[in-house]
């Protein structure tokens, strides 16, 4: 099967009043049906234009996007409106109408393609139920928390039953627990309507919670694509590198001896490992960064480790580790 | 009912002042409302980081905004006289001056709406794009439904000028409450009556501006 979008060497050029700026330059990409797709990088790296070029909210000064095999640009403008309704999109800061109730806010998009009002209410009244916010239908937005004010966002994107969801930056004005919820509930509309996600992101933490695939977007270009898991346990370009130690910014100072970076993707979280490996080389490490957390009974994420400086424990270390199925690899020049 | 002695002919003569003065106001900041929307909608969807740029329409209307305002209301109200005959019949009498009026308060209205448009969260409207909405949809569903409570403030600051203008054109025989402050205040000496139609100017405004405020503040749902 075709990809569900296909991204052919997309450019985005914005004219200053005198410069102009590449925010993207010349980027391909495909994306699967059914995939919750992270597209990472700096502020400033082009992500956010380029999810924008996926519904043209910009349209693209070169390069060509399909979806489902159509090319949006050679659409019409009613067709282009028409397109759109079959792509949602999510937005940092919500963007609900202030002056319409949340059930308003859900029947709008159904408005907009016609939909009979009392059908509009029945099926708002659903996607409520499905985000959990029943009970506040009748709120309005500024009565809302931001994690709320989300909900109501994913349910009215959901309106019109999308094949895509697009998430621009939609979780970077909410707090981890919150973060965490939403990721959740995106997860479960995948899960169970099939709807392919593309989120915008620079927290590497919102992918690696998520995401089946990634990209990482720098300075305009693709810097590196793939599986998460890939990605993440060998991450191989300087941009790559960066964000994914970038969940500890201190990383930079470690490098005076030697460190080994371990990723942890298969282990039970009930097995502790690191204490084991000391007790059994009897020799400490120093734990330079640890960003693990426990899902589902098996430990996900990174530790740095500072080993001894003895040259056969060292190895002896490394050996234990993966021995242990643990990627290991040492680091030394991971930033730039 | 009245007595006599409190109907008295200069009573009379002030409540149909008041009346007239109400007519007047309330007709053209209609009538200019119909011109003035429009245009005001028109400068925010046509300028240059608008739904729909067009340079050309976006000066054009720009400049017949400015020029308008920048002539004072009372030479207006002389330069249109030809108009004015030309539609009503007659040059005097609070229907004629509603013509004036309504040149003078169109122009001004089309940029209260437009402030007050260009303060829908460009967001937003990004997001009913995104859902596919067309032109129409976004311009009555989300930039005049968000924007209301601007709107109606504007609409109060419309009244209380118009108002004042209508007093003003109480020098050529405009009719309502100018028209007798002038007739009697400044004509005749008398300035008690001066003073009645003085502070029932005021009241009228002020209620104007407090059913205006009170009535945004009751359809904005943004705090609560």
């Amino acid at each position: 099967m075709e990809p569900i979008i296909q991204i052919r060497n997309v450019t985005k050029t914005f004219l200053g009043k005198d410069n102009q700026v590449e925010a993207l330059k010349g980027i391909s990409l495909d994306i699967e049906q059914g995939d919750i797709y992270g597209i990472i990088g700096m502020s400033g790296a082009g992500k956010s234009t380029l999810v924008r070029c996926l519904n043209f909210l910009e349209k693209p000064t070169s390069g060509t996007v399909l979806i489902e095999n159509k090319d949006l640009s050679a659409l019409s403008g009613k067709e282009l409106r028409q397109t759109r309704t079959e792509i949602a999109m999510i937005f940092q800061h919500f963007n609900l109408l202030m002056q319409r109730t949340v059930l308003d806010n859900v029947c709008f998009p159904m408005e907009i393609v016609g939909r009979k009002r009392a059908d509009a209410r029945k099926r708002a009244k659903e996607l409520l139920e499905i985000v959990g916010l029943s009970e506040k239908a009748k709120s309005y937005p500024a009565q809302l928390s931001g994690g709320q004010k989300q909900r109501v966002a994913i349910a009215r994107a959901l309106a019109n039953n999308p094949k895509i969801l697009l998430c621009d930056e939609a979780t970077s004005a909410l707090d981890p627990t919150t973060t965490k919820s939403i990721l959740k509930l995106l997860q479960q509309i995948n899960k169970d309507y099939g709807i392919t996600i593309v989120i915008i992101t620079h927290e590497m933490s919102v992918v690696q919670e998520i995401c089946s695939h990634v990209a990482i977007i720098d300075g305009g270009e693709l810097a590196e694509h793939g599986t998460v898991e890939e990605v993440f346990t060998s991450p191989q370009t300087a941009a790559a590198k960066k964000l994914v130690f970038m969940v500890n910014p201190q990383a930079a100072r470690m490098q005076s001896k030697r460190c080994v970076r371990i990723v942890f993707s298969e282990n039970s979280s009930f097995e502790p490992v690191i204490a084991n490996m000391v007790l059994e080389c009897k020799a400490p490490v120093n734990i330079l960064l640890a960003d693990t957390k426990d899902i589902n009974g098996i430990a996900h994420g990174q530790m740095i480790l500072q080993l001894p400086e003895d040259e056969k424990t060292a190895a002896k270390m490394i050996h234990y580790l993966k021995e242990r199925k643990l990627t290991v690899e040492e680091v030394e020049s991971y930033v730039e | 009912m009245w007595s006599d002695t409190i109907m008295t002919p200069m009573v009379r003569l002030v409540l149909e002042g008041v009346a007239e003065t109400l007519y007047m106001t309330l007709a053209s900041t209609l009538i200019a409302y119909l011109l003035g929307l429009p245009m005001g909608i028109a400068l925010v969807i046509t300028a240059k980081d608008g739904l729909r740029p067009n340079k050309v329409i976006y000066k054009v209307l720009d400049i017949i905004v400015n020029i308008v305002r920048s002539v004072p209301f009372l030479i207006l109200l002389i330069l249109v006289i030809p108009l004015t005959r030309a539609i009503v019949g007659k040059i005097y009498g609070s229907t004629a001056t509603i013509v004036p009026l309504v040149l003078a308060a169109a122009p001004f209205i089309a940029r209260m709406v437009e402030s007050s448009l260009m303060e829908v969260d460009r967001g937003v409207i990004e997001a009913a794009q995104s859902m596919g909405a067309g032109l129409w949809d976004i311009i009555w569903k989300v930039m005049l439904a968000e924007a209301r409570t601007s709107l109606i403030v504007g609409a109060t600051i419309v009244l209380g000028t118009v108002l004042g203008y209508s007093a003003m054109a109480g020098i050529v025989g405009g009719g309502g409450l100018g028209d007798i402050a002038i007739q009697y205040g400044y004509y005749r000496y008398q300035a008690d009556i001066m003073w009645v139609t003085v502070i029932l100017l005021v009241l009228l405004v002020q209620v104007m501006q407090f059913a205006g405020i009170r009535l945004s503040k009751k359809m904005d749902k943004r705090v609560r």
